[in-house]
């Protein structure tokens, strides 16, 4: 499944200027060492987190896109950097527990 | 015989905190890991001539490389965390080669080890390359590249506006407010 | 929901609350943010979390949770069991990660059922935990075996019986290969509900002229090369019989075939 799919599948809204890719995972953590540690590339990221730094941690580990659960308004530099990074941060409003369900619905699997 | 292409994982991966510290008399700021939780930052105690004062802590991880073919193990017990480069001071060599390498899809990030810097730098060329390495490996670098630089490339720290990879305020029982600059 | 029954779903060790695992949570909370655990989390829920503590444990006990639950294998630091048996709170400690330990307990939950409330005779909709659907390329034995591993991969993910994942991934390794072997091109079709797990493959082919035949163990339409390759020993259709727990094939020459296995959970 690509980042478009997949915002199309559950209905997420993109905020960032992305490159599409296909999603090979996902690693869900709102902690950056966790990421650093245990993500991997190409793993959607589903967090809370929306502070600047998601973009340069999702970027170090090569995540295809970021999920921030739960509605949480994204500040506007966080945003920036992603656009110019080409990363895409989406949205949902669904608390993170219950994303996860529609994820796993749409068969996407960490192997 | 011909040498190793090292193939690097992670190993002895310890979660724990990066503890800030400044010292009231001096102005001093040092850093160090702590596996433990960490005091109420605020809390200051007395070592030597310096007064210590805990500005914050972090959320951070600990670990060491090591190739999984020759076995090769390089230590990273005085890696401090990733800085990455907000571009505040135009004449700063990381900003500079920032710039250059982001036309090349490479992205910059700087290795810090703890506060104060021991006499020998610990991060070498040859250790930052084997870091840089790893993060490389780990991802599809004919999308995009991880590019680790040295902390002397700073023009002025004390200046610095970037910002670390930490989670700070995860324990906080106040929503995350924005992060000042450390200094 | 019940606490032990989160515990057993997600194969967790219990730290601390031994006693206390009878007890019903109403809602799971994932996070690792306790900024968020005090603003949001709700009375008798249970917390799903990366950090490890005593904090943690401190505000899922402000929040007025029943339980927490360390991911990752992550070790409490600090006196963050002491507290959890202080307050009746019961920790536990599992190796799943957090996307992981949300399906589990998903999966569960969708399990439970309300007594019907209605006088209305309608069938209750099973809901649908999976959805999903594959392709198969006929000829490319290269890729044979990647869906049902796929399969299999996806079933694990909830935790299910392995013996009963394994009649399922053998039954669409089998149908799978059916489709290499004998069709152009299939699709196979995978859903997942509480009580059943279905597994449809449609395929355009050949078709199958006796299906009674076909299902007799040793029957076989490989050729000679499919054989030295290893496959159609004619063990298929008998063993995807064998192995599911209802059956329907629909064929037609020059068409395809369509096989609809059931597995009841």
């Amino acid at each position: 499944m690509t980042t478009t799919e997949l915002i199309k599948n559950i209905g997420l809204k993109a905020l960032s200027e992305f490159d599409d890719r296909k999603i090979t995972g996902v690693f869900v953590s709102d902690m950056l060492s966790d990421v650093m540690a245990g993500a991997k590339s190409g793993d959607l990221w589903v967090t809370v987190q929306t502070h600047k730094s998601i973009v340069p941690a999702a970027n170090l580990v090569d995540v295809s896109a970021v999920i921030i659960t739960s509605g949480k308004e994204v500040p506007q530099d966080t945003v920036e950097l992603a656009n110019k990074h080409n990363i895409a941060i989406l949205k949902s409003d669904l608390p993170t527990f219950e994303l996860v369900g529609k994820l796993y619905g749409l068969g996407l699997v960490t192997k | 015989m011909p040498e190793c292409q090292h193939l690097w994982e992670m190993i002895n991966i310890q979660f724990g905190f990066v503890v800030f510290e400044k010292c009231s008399h001096c102005n001093g700021l040092r850093t160090y890991f702590s596996p433990k939780d960490h005091p109420i930052v605020g809390d200051a105690y007395l070592e030597g001539e310096h007064t210590w004062r805990c500005m914050e802590n972090a959320q951070s991880f600990q670990f060491d490389l090591r190739c999984a073919k020759c076995n090769r193990v390089e230590k990273y017990d005085d890696f401090m965390g990733f800085l990455y480069c907000t571009g505040c001071l135009p004449d700063c060599q990381v900003d500079i080669i920032q710039k250059k390498l982001e036309t090349q899809k490479t992205w910059v990030l700087v290795a810090f080890s703890f506060f104060p810097r021991k006499e020998k730098d610990s991060f070498s060329p040859e250790r930052l390359k084997i870091l840089e390495d790893y993060f490389n490996q780990r991802r599809d670098t004919s999308r995009s590249r991880v590019a680790i630089l040295s902390y002397d490339l700073i023009e002025d720290f004390s200046r610095c506006k970037g910002e670390f990879i930490h989670d700070v305020g995860m324990l906080s029982l106040e929503p995350p407010k924005e992060r000042k600059p450390l200094l | 929901m019940k606490i032990e029954k989160i515990k057993e779903a997600l194969d967790a060790s219990i730290l601390e609350g031994e006693d206390l695992l009878e007890a019903s949570v109403d809602q799971v909370y994932a996070s690792d943010l306790m900024s968020d655990v005090l603003a949001f989390g709700k009375p008798h829920s249970i917390l799903l979390t990366g950090l490890a503590t005593r904090q943690a444990v401190i505000s899922a006990h402000m929040a007025e949770f029943n339980g927490v639950v360390l991911l990752r294998g992550k070790k409490p630091k600090d006196g963050a069991e002491k507290f959890a048996r202080e307050n009746s709170l019961v920790l536990l400690s599992t190796e799943l990660d957090m996307y992981d330990a949300c399906i589990r307990i998903d999966s569960i939950k969708r399990k439970r059922h309300s007594p019907a409330k209605t006088e209305t005779v309608k069938p209750v909709r099973e809901e649908i935990l999976l959805s999903h659907e594959f392709s198969i390329e006929g000829n490319d034995f290269a890729d044979a075996g990647m869906v049902s591993t796929e399969v299999k991969s996806l079933l694990k993910k909830i935790g299910l019986d392995p013996v009963l994942i394994r009649r399922v991934a053998i039954s669409t390794y089998e149908g799978e290969m059916n489709v290499v072997m004998h069709a152009r091109r299939g699709k196979v079709y995978l859903s997942v509900s509480p009580k059943i797990i279905e597994v449809v493959i449609d395929d355009e082919g050949k078709g199958i002229p006796d299906v009674e035949l076909a299902m007799q163990k040793g029957f076989t339409t490989a050729t000679e090369e499919m054989r030295a390759m290893g496959f159609g020993s004619g063990m298929g259709l008998p063993n995807i019989k064998k192995n599911s727990d209802e059956l329907k094939v629909e064929s037609e020459v020059g068409k395809g075939t369509r096989l609809e296995m059931r597995f009841f959970i």
